[in-house]
């Protein structure tokens, strides 16, 4: 019942598809490029691309009470250091999705992860 | 005459598929993964081509998708389905008009399956404009093997049996069914 044929079809379709999840694994599926946009006081201090190719950096960022210290690794970002006395942004730890906020109220400092298509980010969709 | 019995038999598929299509929908299926289903419809257009051709079977096929969303109350599924319907449907159609001495219902079968899955990930990929839902092709992929495998088994089972029945009835495609049993 089963022919020559089909078996081969079975066979190049499970290469196939073994082949598309191996691409997918070692390309990825075009992660849209990152932004992290440093804001103080509600204004826009500086904006820097995040990435897998991105570079290692502290930025420091002159807020209300002092200097806040945020550091960008590759494609995450965290508060290093702040002059609150708090310390509840250090705590936060590492941001890197897009939609993802470090805020220290004291010092009026926020950082902000942004997509290329931040408007595109579906949380649910039915069918 | 010779016509009506033609309208009837047609219908009595389009029945036939909607059954199954409701059916489907009760079954919870175990992936964890948007737009695996069983398609035991797809049963259904399998004999729809075999016994009548591609203008009926894509007939059935369409008319069945629509029904069909009209009465599970999905119709925002209709435009995956009935792209995947369509497509698949003149996949297996080509297929088993030139290829049938390569592939056996099965193969058809699970040509058909494929074909759904590649579609349906197509237009929602569209629709939703992100290319990130191929992700989910490869285990489409070998879902739709496994079903495609089943349903095509099945059909074939069905379409001996069913080539028996149509004799009786004297159908005008007894030549055709003929050569259809001496094949499978």
């Amino acid at each position: 019942m089963v022919t020559k044929g089909d078996k081969i079809l079975i066979v190049f379709i499970l290469i196939s598809a073994v082949l598309i999840f191996a691409g997918f694994q070692v390309y990825g599926f075009g992660r849209d490029k990152t932004y992290a946009v440093i804001e103080v006081n509600g204004q826009p201090y500086q904006k820097i691309s995040l990435g897998q190719d991105g570079q290692k950096l502290q930025v420091k960022v002159p807020g209300l009470l002092g200097e806040s210290i945020v550091e960008v690794d590759k494609d995450r970002v965290r508060m290093l250091y702040s002059p609150c006395p708090d310390k509840d942004c250090e705590r936060q730890g590492w941001a890197s999705r897009p939609g993802q906020l470090l805020v220290c109220l004291p010092n009026r400092v926020v950082v902000k992860i942004q997509g290329d298509r931040a408007q595109n980010d579906l949380d649910a969709v039915s069918f | 005459m010779v016509k009506h019995q033609k309208i009837i038999y047609l219908s009595l598929l389009v029945t036939f598929g909607l059954v199954l299509h409701i059916i489907e929908n009760m079954i919870p299926v175990p992936f964890p993964v948007p737009g695996a289903k069983l398609g035991l419809a797809n049963i259904i257009s399998l004999l729809a081509i075999i016994l009548y051709g591609i203008k009926e079977g894509l007939a059935v096929n369409i008319l069945r998708c629509i029904v069909g969303a009209l009465l599970t109350g999905s119709v925002s599924s209709l435009l995956y389905s009935l792209s995947g319907a369509v497509l698949s449907t003149l996949m297996m159609a080509v297929v088993y008009k030139y290829f049938r001495k390569i592939f056996s219902l099965v193969g058809i079968s699970i040509i058909g399956g494929v074909t759904h899955n590649i579609t349906q990930v197509t237009v929602a990929s569209i629709i939703l404009s992100t290319f990130g839902l191929y992700i989910y092709l490869p285990f489409l992929m070998v879902i739709g093997l496994f079903t495609g495998f089943f349903t095509g088994l099945a059909a074939t089972f069905i379409s001996q049996n069913l080539f028996v029945t149509l004799k009786r009835f004297n159908l005008p495609e007894e030549e055709r069914m003929e050569n259809e049993t001496k094949l499978s």
